[in-house]
């Protein structure tokens, strides 16, 4: 299954850009398409699509959300095993791992090096074996970058 | 529903430069899982018999586990497969860090090269589209520079595997290396890679990895990691002592997993140096050394309380919460390197008599970046050493080096000379059977291997099922697929029917009975590895025990297949005896893979932990064989064993 596009696609490119996995194409202003053998339903393009076109991949309309309220993920530290899941789960590359340990420990920790990247699909939240991850609304989220940063 | 693996592998053919997309269907998957089993099904069907090992018709393979990405733990293995340079035989060496889930992101199960390419290449993946680009510019580099480099070009998350100077210059005893320093090593497969001109894999997928029951994988997972990170309050100091006591214990008793993970924890592979040292499982001088000839005193620079004091930071594979690797701070010219493990520490260390702790740093990450096997280029300089102690050697022919045991000056030398081919170094690059060949003059006699891979340090005399698995399994010379020790950790029996459970004490001497209880011991441990290696499993996860780790019932929740713990112990078996039938295939005889008669005691030892132990491996065959259904006299797969497991 993969989301799809319908008519009302003005062709913008705002999901070409964010697309992780390479999956929309179609030329300026023309009606979109999405493959759906690249697709990973991370829901990108319907959370950046002015013109609500996209549907997801049970044919349900996706409803845009302004980029700062997309949620993001914060760390539980002390439920974190440092097993990469995470890091590996994110398709942006916008989570990684720390080079330095914990506070207090010896494992390294994942954290949000790059927010603005963040496009909010949860696979790293879904994917913990720890439920060490939640998927958070920004002010959280930008909290939580600021303490780990400085952890 | 959801599968767990992405049905689909890329074939490129590097001589004509094309590359093949192709579905395999799901009986494979059925019968031999991904991993080193959809490895074995390939190269078994698809290689010519008597295909040159360094030849166009050798296919190499990038193959990840079954498991890897379903929400398990402990599953991030991949395994490279391909016909060994080395030994002539089915060739495969297991690698962690973070390449297993990249190959399946890629849409693919395993990546397969057959051919080789007029000019340097690599390959690169992205988003379901894959092409060979020119690596000119990559030739020559070492593995971690080369790396560093496709890293910047194309952002941290793409995922790298490499071959350094020693496989471009097809020293037989090389690897390919990923992650910094994460190294599929054995059966000199970065050989193959050298010789096929292909310097690099470059992966850069997002697609998802699928499992047939997410919510059962993730209870399975957490009711797991109740079993894993227990502190251990045992001092650093202590360990030597531990080894000391299980050497003049005469009784010991099954042993529990847990501890081990616990000390891998702490320490990583390290833990065990001075521990085995003292216990006799640490071949020492050329595997003709014991423990009295490195007392504690001396060993005391291996500590492994030294190597932590070093680390920065502990290094995980992917979906790992045990971590038993660490980026570790040098002196000298490389300010990183991962810590050495176990097998490197003795291999540089213990079996050369060198106990300079900062040499066996710089040598780990020089061969890390050269791409060689540490365990064959310490054992083929232990060789190197005995040649040139007993006169074999000269001055002259070492090119001024005085290669004396424990001459850390003169073994660092010979190491960069092997890494770089030069003058000795040259003769010596390809391992010491081959090296042996080329000097004559009885240097044979010196010579550890199994059908001409080194094995790893761990000593068959002190516990003989080492021996078994060096000589008899498909893959000559590997440590990673059973042991009487791994029997016991595995604890197998508390879920497969009909399998034996040892003893809650038993002397040590009867380790060295031959009886069928230790032929169903092994050929347990053969299957389970295998199924392990197919599931992308690691073999320390393994340790916390079968009831612990779920294995089984994470295949079957990531499967939705419905099977039974025996169920899978056949594919393993399958697995196991398909690598056989492509060893006879390619026309091996498994006879001559036992391993050297110093490593089996035939002139048993006069001291120390193993004195006057030996190890029957004729009779050990015959059991273990018979217990495959392979001829219990030449260990070649029967009809109707490859009739019952359906392998055409």
């Amino acid at each position: 299954m993969a989301y799809t596009i319908t008519e009302k696609c003005n062709g913008c490119g705002a999901c070409v850009r964010l697309c992780p996995a390479g999956a929309i194409s179609g030329e300026k202003k023309k009606l979109h398409t999405i493959d759906a053998d690249l697709c990973i339903e991370c829901g990108a393009c319907g959370r950046v699509c002015p013109q609500s076109a996209l549907l997801d991949a049970a044919g349900t309309p996706c409803v845009m959300i302004k980029r700062s309220e997309w949620p993001k993920p914060e760390v539980l530290l002390k439920a974190c095993i440092a097993c990469n899941i995470c890091v590996d789960a994110c398709p942006v590359g916008c989570l990684v791992m720390s080079d330095v340990p914990r506070d207090k420990g010896v494992d390294a920790f994942p954290y949000l090096k790059d927010p603005r990247a963040c496009i909010g699909c949860g696979f790293c939240s879904k994917a913990c074996p720890a439920d060490a991850l939640v998927m958070k609304k920004p002010a959280g989220a930008a909290k939580t970058v600021a303490a780990v940063e400085s952890a | 529903m959801n599968k767990p693996y992405m049905g689909k592998i890329l074939m490129v053919d590097l001589s004509s430069g094309t590359l093949t997309e192709e579905e395999i269907p799901d009986r494979v998957y059925e019968q031999y899982l991904s991993g080193m089993g959809l490895g074995a099904y390939i190269l078994y069907n698809r290689m010519p018999a008597g295909a040159d090992p360094l030849g166009p018709d050798n296919i190499l393979g990038f193959c990840s586990g079954f498991l890897t990405g379903t929400g398990s733990l402990f599953s991030g293995r991949w395994t490279l497969v391909g016909k060994s340079p080395l030994t002539g035989c089915w060739g495969d060496a297991n690698c962690g860090g973070t390449f297993s889930p990249a190959i399946k992101h890629c849409g693919y199960d395993a990546i397969f090269f057959s051919g080789i390419s007029s000019n340097p290449v690599y390959l690169y993946v992205k988003n379901g589209k894959a092409v060979l680009k020119d690596a000119g510019d990559l030739w020559g580099r070492d593995a971690v520079e080369t790396e560093e480099v496709l890293k910047k070009q194309y952002g941290p998350k793409a995922a790298v595997a490499v071959i350094g100077p020693s496989g471009e210059k097809v020293s037989l005893i090389s690897g390919v290396c990923s992650d910094r320093g994460r190294i599929a090593a054995r059966s000199g497969l970065g050989a193959v890679m050298g010789v096929k001109k292909l310097k690099a894999v470059v992966l850069e997928g997002v697609q998802r990895i699928g499992a047939g029951d997410p919510e059962a994988m993730k209870r399975l997972s957490r009711h797991c990691l109740k079993w894993v990170n227990f502190p251990l309050p045992l001092p650093g100091w202590m360990l030597g002592f531990v080894g000391a006591f299980l050497r003049v214990t005469p009784v010991v008793f099954p042993q529990d997993g847990i501890l081990y993970s616990s000390i891998l924890r702490k320490w990583g592979t390290g833990g065990m140096n001075q521990t085995s040292i003292e216990m006799g499982d640490s071949p020492l001088k050329n595997w003709d050394g014991s423990n009295r000839d490195l007392p504690m005193s001396r060993s005391r620079t291996i500590n492994p309380d030294i190597i932590r004091s070093m680390e920065i930071v502990k290094y995980h594979c992917y979906s790992c919460p045990v971590g038993c690797g660490g980026i570790c701070a040098t002196k000298g010219k490389y300010p990183h390197t991962h810590k050495p493990e176990y097998e490197s520490v003795l291999a540089l260390g213990g079996l050369c008599m060198n106990e300079d702790l900062d040499s066996i740093f710089y040598l780990n990450e020089l061969l890390n970046r050269a791409g060689m096997d540490t365990i064959s280029a310490g054992a083929t300089a232990a060789f190197a050493v005995e040649c040139y102690e007993k006169g074999i050697l000269t001055k002259e022919d070492t090119g001024g080096l005085e290669l004396k045991w424990g001459n850390t000056e003169a073994i660092v030398a010979l190491i960069r000379k092997m890494v770089n081919r030069e003058g000795i170094g040259d003769l010596l690059a390809d391992g010491t059977k081959i090296a042996a060949q080329k000097i004559g003059k009885g240097s044979e006699a010196y010579t550890v291997h199994a059908g001409g891979q080194e094995p790893a340090m761990h000593d068959g005399r002190c516990d003989p099922g080492f021996n078994v698995h060096y000589s008899l399994e498909p893959t000559p010379g590997r440590h990673t697929l059973g042991a009487h020790l791994y029997y016991e950790m595995f604890q197998l029996w508390k879920r497969v029917k009909g399998i034996p459970k040892p003893a809650p004490l038993f002397t040590k001497n009867s380790k060295f009975k031959v009886d069928g209880e230790k032929a169903r011991m092994a050929a347990a441990c053969s299957k389970f590895m295998s199924l392990a290696n197919g599931a992308g499993m690691c073999m320390f996860g393994l340790f916390i025990g079968a009831k612990r780790v779920p294995t089984f019932d994470w295949l079957n929740a990531a499967s939705g297949w419905n099977r039974m713990p025996e169920d899978y112990m056949a594919v393993g078996e399958r697995i196991q005896t398909l690598k056989q039938a492509f060893n006879v295939k390619h026309g091996i005889e498994p006879r001559n893979n036992f391993i050297s008669s110093r490593a089996l005691g035939t002139i048993p030892q006069q001291e120390g932990a193993n004195k006057g132990r030996s190890v029957d491996i004729e009779k050990l065959a015959e059991g273990y064989w018979g217990e495959f259904g392979w001829d219990a006299a030449t260990g070649k797969p029967k009809e109707e064993t490859l009739r019952k497991l359906g392998i055409q």
